[in-house]
């Protein structure tokens, strides 16, 4: 590459010394570059460092300290001890996981197989429509749509009861960890819409050609599906976990709204906990500490399975 | 744009929008006695609104007054140093006869000084259906084995004796204060305050006796909604239950007619005596109040009979005046039955022992209403005593 540098004389002579250095000077090049880009990121960055970043330190400073809203005394550590010695913050965490696992399991299998299904036949459209809808409610209605349904003299009792099936009534809200699967199927009819758009926008983007050669080699049904469609479905479906594992990771509104944690602290998730710490009881500090155990277990787990997934993607191309 | 307030306006903070109109019609009485009318302004979710004066009332931006609770919610507070002394205003309802509850006053007090006047004094007591009692063929009981009797006619009949929820709210202490102190008034004003135990004889009694009723069909399901009981009694599928007087008005918006709801105290259980719960909201002056003067003036005209004649007639609820009752055959009724057999008083659980320590516990007892066996009554207050032991020592730390 012919590069003109200040020290040939000549080009000094004939072209004018800025637009020179501009065009041709690499060094100067990257700076203006870099200082392009630093210009488009500085807004995400800024609102990073603003809105996440710096509210996760306060909060981290505030878990050191014993808070009642009026007075605070700096206590180190002592609320993430109490925290990691109490046992509803186990129950708490198991709940969680019960969550993650629950959403994971169906929520995100039932939409893959709902659009698979659903995809390429006449009647998909009303069928697609049908579970989609839940979707657009809120948390709110949705939770007290299922508050009527499960209370204990409620809807799904009172029609096992109609129909001759009372033995099998239930108290659905009252004991752990029924109450816990019943939320998790409640989310389930809320949530699988948004897997099914979200699998039925990846199924649209898999070529026709991939489809018919694989036919043409003998390929179909269950085996078409397994060896052909999924593997690429692949990255809508890394998009589809990792938004279901994070959203799993901070349930509220629907426990809030169906047993507000209970009974007693039996269905309590972490968000729960860190709502009923700091304000029910107005216990800041200790608030704070499981606000933080909460959001290193969301990094965390999006951390690991996005690393994951994206080196197995680098050895793929590879 | 925010215009300033009138000069005859203090601010007034609360978790009730509802209670809007009935503030300004005790804010139109106190205009001529303190010189000044109320300006509600309301939170409706009790979490925030908690937030809200915890920040706000370190700062200027407080409100003049503010609603608070009693017991040790007011102290933990007060201690705090962000509300006024109001103890002048006790004492100038106490010299002009409005109102001379010393048992009343001693849960607004804080190091001897009181840190606000009562909004109100609800009594919990046992509303029940007239038509649902009729239809049995029972009388309001006078002694505890009569409520049984109406218990179990009630159940024959395959009415729910007694709605009861609690599961996953602080209902679930309501059924706990009221066997306790109806078996031992003192006992529960020494557990309260922490120099009894919960795993002390009475309360084994008292849980034994809520067991019993479990197992006698007394109740409904515990996740039974308190705002569900209007069409249940109008429909006369509920019988009866324990509330405090400040739902009175809520029956009555919602479909049940004056001459068909009735309430009486809850006789007491064998070996105790007459006692009854008491509630009371709390309007407490900021010690930052912009308007501490004017603020201090609404605090000592607050319990004027005037005043609280507008006021209770708004709630439909007793008032800390037992000279001012609404016109409600209901609450005439309590008023009269506590008028004539003058029961001890007892706080409501929910004020009676630090915040963090009774959010613990109910939380317990919640957990025993879905299980209430003897077994689990043992293991609900050996879970609440060492609560107790460990909160006990954070509040004198």
């Amino acid at each position: 590459m012919d590069v003109l540098t200040p020290a040939d004389p000549a080009a000094s002579r004939t072209r004018p010394r800025r637009s020179h250095a501009l065009v041709h000077d690499p060094r100067s090049e990257r700076r203006r570059a870099a200082v392009w880009v630093g210009a488009f990121l500085t807004p995400a960055v800024a609102l990073i460092l603003l809105l996440l970043l710096a509210p996760f330190l306060i909060t981290a400073w505030r878990s050191l300290f014993d808070d009642n809203g009026v007075t605070a005394r700096f206590v180190g550590l002592s609320n993430y001890i109490a925290l990691f010695s109490d046992p509803d913050f186990g129950r708490s965490l198991l709940n969680t996981v019960l969550w993650v696992v629950g959403t994971l399991v169906l929520p995100v299998l039932l939409g893959l197989l709902l659009a698979v299904l659903t995809h390429s036949v006449r009647w998909g459209a009303a069928a697609r429509t049908a579970v989609v809808i839940p979707y657009a409610l809120s948390g709110s209605a949705t939770a007290l749509l299922w508050t009527f349904l499960l209370k204990t003299d409620g809807a799904v009792n009172q029609t096992l009861n109609a129909v001759g099936l009372g033995g099998l009534q239930q108290e659905w809200l009252l004991h752990w960890p029924m109450n816990t699967l019943v939320m998790i199927v409640a989310t389930t009819w809320q949530a699988t819409g948004a897997s099914l758009i979200l699998f039925l926008i990846g199924l649209q983007t898999i070529p026709s050609e991939t489809i018919e050669a694989a036919r043409l080699d003998g390929a179909q049904g269950f085996q078409l599906f397994l060896r052909v469609i999924l593997p690429q479905l692949r990255p809508m479906t890394v998009v589809v976990v990792g938004m279901s594992i994070v959203n799993s990771l901070k349930t509220f509104d629907i426990v809030w709204l169906l047993t507000q944690g209970g009974p007693g602290t039996a269905s309590e998730t972490l968000a729960l906990t860190m709502y009923r710490q700091t304000f029910t009881l107005n216990r800041y500090g200790y608030g704070a500490a499981v606000s933080v155990v909460l959001t290193v277990v969301v990094v965390a787990a999006s951390w690991l399975y996005l690393r994951r997934q994206v080196q197995q993607r680098s050895g793929e191309g590879v | 744009m925010s215009r300033p307030a009138a000069a005859d306006v203090v601010s007034l903070f609360n978790d009730n929008p509802s209670w809007a109109p009935g503030f300004q019609a005790a804010g139109s009485r106190l205009r001529p006695l303190s010189g000044f009318r109320l300006a509600p302004r309301a939170v409706p979710n009790v979490s925030n609104y908690q937030q809200i004066v915890r920040m706000s009332a370190q700062t200027g931006s407080t409100t003049d007054l503010i609603k608070w609770w009693n017991g040790y919610r007011l102290r933990d507070i007060a201690r705090a140093g962000i509300l006024a002394d109001v103890t002048d205003a006790w004492d100038e309802a106490a010299r002009r006869g409005w109102s001379d509850d010393t048992a009343l006053r001693s849960t607004f007090t804080y190091e001897g000084k009181q840190y606000g006047v009562p909004l109100y004094k609800s009594y919990y007591v046992v509303f029940y259906s007239r038509p649902a009692f009729k239809r049995l063929g029972v009388d309001v009981p006078t002694t505890w084995q009569q409520f049984l009797d109406v218990v179990d006619a009630a159940h024959a009949k395959g009415i729910t004796p007694i709605s009861s929820g609690g599961a996953t709210s602080w209902e679930s202490l309501i059924w706990f204060q009221q066997l306790v102190n109806g078996l031992d008034h003192r006992f529960y004003q020494e557990l309260t305050a922490g120099r009894a135990s919960y795993t002390d004889d009475v309360c084994r009694r008292a849980m034994a006796l809520w067991s019993d009723l479990y197992r006698r069909g007394a109740f409904s399901a515990p996740d039974a909604q308190t705002t569900d009981l209007p069409a249940q009694f109008t429909q006369g599928t509920t019988a009866m239950c324990l509330y405090g007087t400040w739902n009175t008005g809520a029956f009555l918006d919602n479909g049940v007619k004056d001459a068909d709801l009735g309430a009486f105290l809850l006789p007491p259980p064998p070996g105790g005596a007459r006692s009854v719960i008491v509630e009371s909201g709390v309007l407490a002056v900021s010690a930052n109040a912009h308007k501490l003067d004017a603020a201090h003036a609404v605090a000592r005209a607050w319990l004027n009979p005037s005043v609280q004649t507008a006021w209770s007639g708004f709630l439909r609820d007793t008032s800390a005046d037992p000279g001012v009752v609404p016109n409600v055959g209901t609450v005439r009724q309590v008023a009269a039955q506590v008028r004539r057999e003058r029961p001890t008083q007892a706080i409501r659980y929910w004020e009676a022992s630090p915040p963090v320590l009774i959010e613990g516990n109910v939380q317990e007892l919640s957990a025993f209403m879905i299980n209430p066996t003897r077994a689990q009554a043992t293991k609900t207050l050996t879970n609440m005593q060492h609560r107790a032991d460990k909160e006990w020592k954070v509040w004198t730390s």
